[in-house]
């Protein structure tokens, strides 16, 4: 009977058992949250600091498939080209339907929104040409096309390259 | 001295469980929110232009090549899948460089690994004009690849407020050349400033 061997000690040791558990309940009852409350308050902080930074938002642009037959052809008395210079000072100059151009007019940055307005009031075939100088800021370039994209026209500008000549004219015009 | 103790015993425990839980709840709300910004924004800073709201088009979720500018003028290629960067790029953290303007000197080559005045640790390809057109080819072709042709990249262009104009109007070329025709200008939203 080895199996007596063991009851023997566990009946025995039963009682204490009970009066050990009895007195562990009454211990273990409250647990202090505080601490945990701290460090889940510092948490949150902590994320809700990092998240509402900043929330970006995109501009979308589209430009035209890149053959070269495909090219349009525009009405150079519709035409605006915009040009800005190295500082970033934007010059006006409406195309005209001979081919020619008139002369550059320097546009203050906050009546550039009411300018595109009137020149597309007065020709709603409006295409803006932008010539943007290679040195000037990026941050030019968005503010520029937020004023266009403000503006309520139909929205019909493309980018071009600022050639030399481009380039003597906004120098010329006051740089 | 008894009177005294008795007032004090009941205004000392208050629940806490429920104030608890509600904590709980909005710190597991922004864990979350903050680990989708961290996947989708990059190692590189960039302090970014603001522009007014004019549409609502908001930067998707997925499928995005970013195309970061630095005020250097690198531009850093990467996308926001790991299988595609490991075809490419042959690394899962992978990123390409791409210095378009020949009138100054990349600020990675030259400082040996520092972006922004810090090392940059992730592994970067060094890509020529030719070889940027090709890898945006590439990448494009192996999405498509894994998915079928069922997704496409969106080219989002992160820029910092100083870059030179130039960059973009080659990367431009580059989009032109490589049919890329759709792309977007990520910006800051402008704080309502009187006009």
């Amino acid at each position: 009977m080895a199996g007596g061997g063991f009851d023997a000690p566990e009946s025995g040791g039963g009682l204490r058992k009970q009066k050990k558990y009895k007195k562990g309940k009454r211990i273990g009852v409250r647990i202090d949250m505080t601490p945990m409350v701290d460090v889940i308050m510092l948490l949150l902080t902590f994320f809700i600091l990092t998240t509402t930074l900043n929330t970006p938002q995109i501009m979308q642009i589209n430009l035209p498939k890149g053959d070269q037959e495909d090219k349009i052809k525009v009405d150079m008395g519709n035409v605006l080209y915009v040009r800005v210079s190295e500082n970033g000072n934007a010059y006006f100059s409406s195309g005209l339907s001979d081919g020619s151009e008139a002369e550059p007019v320097k546009v203050e940055f906050n009546d550039m929104k009411s300018k595109i307005e009137s020149l597309y009031n007065q020709n709603p075939n409006l295409l803006i040409l932008l010539k943007f100088d290679r040195n000037m800021k990026y941050s030019k370039m968005i503010d520029i096309l937020d004023e266009i994209n403000r503006a309520e026209i139909e929205k019909r500008y493309s980018f071009m390259k600022m050639e030399d000549p481009d380039k003597e004219i906004v120098t010329k015009a006051g740089g | 001295m008894k009177k005294a103790r008795s007032i004090k015993k009941p205004g000392v425990n208050i629940d806490m469980t429920p104030l608890v839980d509600v904590i709980m709840l909005l710190l597991t709300f922004f864990m979350l929110v903050a680990t989708f910004k961290a996947e989708s924004t990059e190692a590189i800073e960039v302090q970014l232009p603001e522009s007014v709201v004019t549409d609502t088009t908001k930067l998707p979720e997925k499928d995005i090549m970013t195309l970061t500018l630095t005020k250097a003028g690198d531009v850093f290629l990467d996308v926001d899948n790991y299988k595609v960067k490991e075809e490419v790029f042959g690394s899962s953290v992978g990123i390409g460089l791409y210095h378009p303007d020949s009138t100054s000197k990349s600020e990675y080559e030259t400082t040996g690994g520092n972006i922004n005045g810090k090392p940059f640790k992730r592994p970067v390809t060094i890509l020529d004009k030719a070889g940027f057109e090709k890898t945006l080819n590439d990448l494009r072709r192996a999405l498509k690849g894994q998915t079928d042709g069922k997704s496409d990249f969106r080219i989002v262009l992160k820029g910092d407020l100083d870059t030179n104009y130039g960059v973009v109007e080659d990367l431009m070329e580059s989009f032109k050349a490589t049919r890329n025709t759709r792309f977007a200008l990520v910006t800051d939203v402008k704080s309502n400033k009187p006009e």
